[in-house]
């Protein structure tokens, strides 16, 4: 069995041989991220320079909770607003895969140019294992280009660490709980964030809906969770798609967008099971959405498929 | 401690087949499949796991090293979804293209008890992916297993200690998995 407390005390003198000087965390405030920051400040401590980027494409106020949350660790931060960037590095583009590099190579040059200034060697990330699995690379096939390894460009200045490589995401909990961290038990962020759960081209007022979608399915889930109503699921939130729809509001024709909603249940992201949420759950979540944003969405549907065939996000 | 090594043809589970055996206290590696058999014997292993990939071996032709393995060993060999597709080629059975291929939660039959299925009722939910199948198993070979879509779930080398599998036992989902790999480890100690 996966031992949490041994993990950590071979893995920080395992950091403090292999990274002789600055290093660079990419911290989105996610467990993984959250993680490898605190055994990284643990084996170099003030050498760590942790770097959150806004990029646009975060949950609603995340940003914001990130900053607080590198100050209550107490970590060395740089926060990088590059919303506009990225709105217009994607600006026309539909292909997953396409976003997924695009997005993944953004945040390699915003974190060479912190490097550059701080005088940073090496780049720490939190990939688990599903990340680079699903990447793929010889024998195996692409499933989707996680950012922080498909997503990586060729020619990388940056040399990589990445301690959490061979853990799953309940492993990477356990040192969180470990280590007491608050952030153990949040559900899975992508590193592209929001720009994925838009399917098609994920403009900034699209960017805006789905944001407000994923906030509702958030606030629905949570609140029937801690009232006993349902099970926590592994991951939920909300996908915006490319199609519209007719509907009536107020005896006149509707025409907008498609919301689904996908909630499943897993261990370790690598075979899911849609979650089975009570109806009533599911009909306050589609009221919500649709109410809220009457003017750009009528119509809500439930993601009923398991992993595999589909995977946890839609792109 | 018993030592299985998990053979990588490419799958998206291969990690998670290693995984598994670590948290049954197994000594476990994954190798590439190129690993020659000489560099197998040297580390005396007890048992060897084939993985799943990408390749469509009814298709396809080698399997890396995989073909000597079967050939020379005389330990445990499980193979997985791939890993069994080439079992089933390599002692003359025929793969082919599934006509109804499975993916995710599917009922698995056991039709005839085994050491492999030890504590697993005849009925139980695994969970799949697979475009290939054995479709007609090799002469050696009899099959343990089925389902409504799949003739060849699980087959057995009727003289030699090898088992294919188009299910994957070593993902969450499988509701017996662990209980098929704590039986495999044990087939592996003797």
């Amino acid at each position: 069995m996966f031992n949490a407390e041994k993990f950590i005390e071979t893995t920080i003198p395992k950091l403090k041989d292999e990274i002789k000087g600055k290093a660079l965390i990419a911290f989105s405030g996610g467990v993984d991220s959250t993680v490898c920051a605190a055994l990284v400040n643990r084996a170099i401590g003030k050498q760590l320079v942790a770097v959150h980027v806004d990029t646009g494409y975060m949950r609603k106020d995340e940003s914001k909770n990130v900053i607080k949350l590198m100050e209550k660790i107490g970590l060395n931060y740089h926060f990088v607003d590059a919303s506009k960037e990225f709105y217009s590095a994607l600006k026309g583009v539909e292909d997953p895969e396409k976003k997924r590099k695009i997005i993944g190579e953004k945040f390699i040059r915003i974190f060479e140019k912190v490097a550059d200034q701080e005088n940073v060697e090496y780049l720490v990330q939190g990939t688990i294992a599903p990340d680079w699995i699903e990447s793929g690379g010889q024998l195996r096939d692409t499933i989707k280009s996680h950012h922080n390894v498909g997503g990586l460009p060729e020619v990388m200045k940056l040399k990589l660490v990445e301690p959490l490589r061979d853990l799953y995401k309940d492993e990477v909990r356990k040192v969180a709980r470990v280590l007491k961290l608050q952030v153990s038990e949040r559900q899975p962020f992508p590193g592209p964030g929001l720009a994925i759960r838009i399917i098609g081209e994920a403009t900034p007022e699209r960017t805006e809906i789905v944001r407000e979608a994923c906030d509702i399915v958030e606030m629905e889930i949570e609140s029937a969770v801690e009232k006993g109503l349902m099970e926590m699921p592994w991951q939920y939130f909300a996908v915006l798609l490319p199609v519209k729809s007719v509907g009536v509001h107020g005896d006149r024709r509707a025409y907008g967008y498609v919301i689904a909603v996908r909630a499943v249940h897993s261990i370790d992201a690598m075979t899911c099971a849609f979650s089975k949420i009570p109806n009533e759950i599911i009909d306050n979540i589609s009221t919500k959405i649709t109410n809220k944003m009457k003017d750009k969405v009528n119509r809500v549907v439930y993601d009923v498929t398991n992993k595999p065939p589909s995977t946890v996000e839609w792109e | 401690m018993v030592k299985i090594f998990v053979v990588d043809n490419g799958g998206q589970w291969t990690h998670r087949e290693w995984r598994t055996l670590r948290d049954l206290e197994v000594d476990t590696k994954i190798i590439a499949n190129t690993t020659s058999y000489d560099d197998l014997v040297k580390e005396d292993i007890d048992g060897l796991v084939l993985s799943g990939g990408a390749p469509r071996i009814g298709l396809a032709d080698e399997l890396g090293n995989t073909a000597e393995y079967l050939e020379k060993a005389d330990f445990p060999i499980l193979g997985i979804c791939a890993g069994h597709h080439y079992m089933g080629r390599f002692f003359g059975g025929i793969v082919k293209p599934s006509k109804t291929p499975e993916f995710g939660k599917i009922e698995l039959r056991i039709l005839k008890q085994d050491p492999l299925f030890e504590g697993v009722p005849e009925k139980s939910i695994v969970w799949e992916s697979h475009n290939d199948e054995v479709s007609k198993v090799p002469k050696d070979f009899e099959i343990l297993a089925n389902s409504e879509n799949c003739k060849i779930q699980a087959m057995k080398h009727k003289n030699k200690p090898f088992y294919g599998i188009q299910f994957h036992p070593e993902v969450e989902h499988t509701e017996f998995g662990e209980q098929i790999f704590k039986n495999f480890v044990k087939l592996c100690k003797k």
